[in-house]
């Protein structure tokens, strides 16, 4: 059969965004994938070097839309490093159990999409329904959905409501059992099974030397995840498991990011008996008015009072929802960042495509591309 | 926006075909159930109907065509084209989630565009994937609609300087409805597919 | 793993055009080298060093002259490594790192793309993110961005 070379996007749905997929087939067997990005390139580290240290974290939200506030964290640790400021220990604390919310939260709807593209309705609504839990804890203390805008150079925003704590443990105590019921959905199912097992495989040194990371690189067996081997934040201070697999395949990676959202909540519940017991201011002192306003970081008068500080460049890294992520932050004295640079796991993920891909069917595609969890504002940026 | 002359052209193929060759009215009235369903949707259903009904005999009588029988059944099942552009299609997504069910409205994302009458651009539109939305508007069969979800979509949003995305999508395809908010709460949303509702009741299929 | 362990690996494995090591935060040294010496050092970082999974590869336009980083982990230090170049203002370039990191390939197809960097002997470097075509490097100091003008864009319906 002659060969010939198919587009998946960029209004496809498989892609969960805008990308495109260029696929080479031979009858149903794949030959050669070439990735094409640059859909929803909005030129975010551009626009970042005409906006102040607070203002960029509008557009953290933004970069990865599922994953906003682990953005933001990324962000607010570079830039602080960057101008030589420290965080109050409180908000450092608020910091981390927001970003576990958060993957939460992403691994969620990543479990909703993904088993919608298998053809099964039922996870969709479940993981929507669950979804909407956490986003409601969001919403009561940053006020947001998707878009937080929380995070601030120094601290937080504000300090999380009376009561928060109590209403959290309840959402946890709603979505412990209801990861056993999602197990029983789809590992339960011998259809999702065979759609998913030895599908995808990439292999641990694989991963390595293509950049690979996150959920994807633990399903190989790895443990690297930088919140146990470089912690940052308090992640040093809590306990949890670094989740792995041994299968490297589809199937691995859905293990993975199941039990990664158990080790998410067992960390949460540790944080938010923490936070019981330690009050505390969640923003630094002493930071001039154009960056330690909490509630108008943007004004005229912001860009009237110069205060220039030393200079300095703030480098990042945390695990993120999809993997690795890094952020370089320049800053060469005045308001703005001069260069900002980030490092999106899926990025990498991606353009490892050709390797978990060829050799596989057409049919494989939404399968193995679902279980990279492709967010492409963040790839694009 | 639909553009006048073609719109009426395709309209009257489908409805024609309602109608049915024999000439009768095999239209809902018989059917009880689906009539008590939409009363609980919509309160002037009946009266509605019962206008849509006569104009029916009327333009039948006529020989004419049943426009107001299509614009109530065209705006009471909207399908959307299943389309994620950025951010807002989270929220999207959410909408038909099992909080807010957006089914209920009759509003079901289809992934081909030729199954579509609604393009609801729900992210920041760049200019690399200007043509392929034009494109896919127009495969889309007429009458149809666009909804800009979001202010990317409505001006370019938080982007509206770079160098990459375009200030509105109303610079390519006809917007009817602009939803504010980064991102609109599904709420929104619904209330952005009602108001459209009510256009396409207003101005007709 | 400290600026002292580097320099002293870096100096076994008899690594060329190293101009300095100095300690970063965050990272377990900042290396600057000179670019003409990127061939050789790249494979010495990735294994006498023990660094094989690139994170990112970054350009910064400082006007009178580029710069570009590469940051590198390894599992067993548990560490990042970063290490940085000057490039020439005029013609900025450097030997690829995607022979030595696959991993690479798509990091300088950006760079190359929005800062204007050549990366010599790339195996596929063409536009990732803008249009083919496009002629501007955005994210260099002499882009500016202003708010759009009131534009009117020409459909040709088909």
């Amino acid at each position: 059969m002659s060969e010939m070379w198919i587009n998946m996007g960029p209004q496809h749905p498989m892609t969960h965004g805008l990308w495109n997929l260029r696929v080479r087939i031979d009858g149903e067997r794949i030959l050669d994938v070439d990735p094409e990005m640059g859909y929803l390139h909005r030129g975010i580290e551009k626009i970042s070097e005409d906006r102040h240290y607070n203002e960029v974290i509008t557009l953290m939200d933004r970069t990865c839309y599922v994953a906003g506030i682990a953005w933001e964290h990324l962000y607010v640790q570079a830039a602080e490093k960057a101008l030589g400021i420290a965080p109050t220990e409180r908000s450092d604390w608020i910091r981390m159990m927001s970003e576990e919310f958060q993957r939460l939260a992403s691994h969620i709807m990543w479990y909703a999409a993904f088993v919608q593209d298998l053809g099964l309705m039922s996870p969709f609504l479940y993981g929507m329904r669950d979804r909407d839990l956490i986003l409601d804890l969001f919403q009561s203390y940053t006020g947001g959905r998707l878009t937080y805008e929380y995070m601030r150079v120094g601290g937080v925003r504000n300090d999380v409501p009376e009561g928060f704590t109590h209403r959290a443990r309840e959402v946890l105590d709603w979505l412990e059992p209801r990861f056993v019921e999602y197990d029983r959905l789809c590992m339960g199912s011998d259809i999702f099974r065979r759609r998913c097992d030895d599908l995808g495989v990439l292999k641990a040194n694989d991963c390595v030397r293509l950049g690979v990371t996150g959920p994807m690189l633990r399903s190989a067996g790895s443990k690297r995840d930088l919140r146990k081997d470089r912690p940052y934040s308090r992640y040093s201070q809590v306990e949890f498991d670094v989740a792995t697999a041994d299968s490297a395949d589809v199937t691995g990676r859905y293990l993975v990011r199941m039990e990664e959202m158990r080790q998410s909540v067992r960390i949460l519940r540790q944080v938010l008996d923490w936070l019981d017991s330690h009050p505390g201011p969640v923003l630094a002192d002493h930071l001039p008015r154009w960056l330690g306003a909490p509630y108008a970081p943007i004004g005229r008068e912001a860009y009237l009072l110069k205060r220039n500080y030393p200079k300095g460049v703030g480098l990042s890294a945390i695990e993120e929802p999809h993997g690795e992520a890094c952020a370089y932050v320049v800053n060469e004295g005045g308001e703005h960042p001069y260069r900002v640079k980030f490092r999106s796991p899926v990025f990498a993920n991606l353009s490892a495509a050709h390797h978990y891909l060829v050799g596989y069917h057409v049919a494989d595609i939404p399968p193995i591309m679902g279980s990279v969890d492709v967010c492409v504002g963040e790839v694009d940026r | 926006m639909s553009t006048p002359g073609p719109a009426v052209a395709s309209v009257a193929k489908p409805a024609a075909a309602v109608v049915g060759p024999g000439g009768e009215l095999p239209i809902v009235s018989s059917d009880v159930s689906f009539v008590e369903i939409e009363t609980l949707r919509s309160r002037e259903f009946i009266p509605e109907a019962k206008e849509a009904l006569s104009a029916l005999v009327k333009e039948q009588a006529e020989g004419k065509l049943i426009r107001p029988v299509f614009n109530w059944a065209g705006r009471n099942s909207l399908f959307p084209l299943h389309w994620g552009l950025a951010c807002c299609a989270i929220e999207f997504a959410a909408a038909f989630g099992a909080r807010w069910d957006a089914e209920r409205f009759g509003v079901v994302p289809r992934s081909s565009p030729r199954q579509c009458d609604l393009l609801i651009v729900n992210g920041t539109v760049t200019w690399k994937v200007a043509h392929k939305l034009i494109a896919l508007y127009e495969q889309m069969p007429e009458p149809k609609w666009v909804i800009a979800m979001g202010n990317c979509a409505t001006g370019g949003g938080p982007f509206r300087t770079a160098y990459s995305v375009v200030p509105g999508v109303d610079k390519l395809v006809p917007v009817d409805v602009y939803i504010a908010g980064c991102p609109p709460r599904p709420e929104a949303l619904l209330d952005g597919i009602l108001r459209l509702e009510a256009l396409i009741r207003e101005r007709g299929a | 793993m400290n600026p002292e362990d580097v320099r002293t690996k870096l100096a076994a494995a008899g690594a060329p055009g190293i101009i300095s090591i100095e300690p970063f935060e965050g990272v377990a040294a900042r290396v600057k080298f000179d670019p003409t010496a990127a061939t050789a050092l790249f494979p010495i970082v990735r294994d006498a060093l023990g660094f094989p999974h690139l994170s990112m590869v970054g350009g910064i336009d400082w006007v009178e002259r580029y710069e570009v980083f590469y940051l590198v982990w390894s599992d067993p230090a548990k560490t990042y490594l970063l290490l940085s170049a000057d490039l020439d203002a005029k013609a900025p370039h450097i030997e690829t790192a995607s022979a030595c990191w696959p991993s690479a390939n798509w990091h300088e197809r950006e760079a190359w793309e929005l800062v204007g960097i050549q990366f010599d002997h790339h195996p596929d470097l063409r536009h990732l993110l803008m249009p083919d075509g496009y002629q501007f490097h955005p994210l260099q100091r002499a882009f500016k961005l202003h708010e759009p003008e009131d534009l009117e864009v020409k459909v040709r319906h088909v």
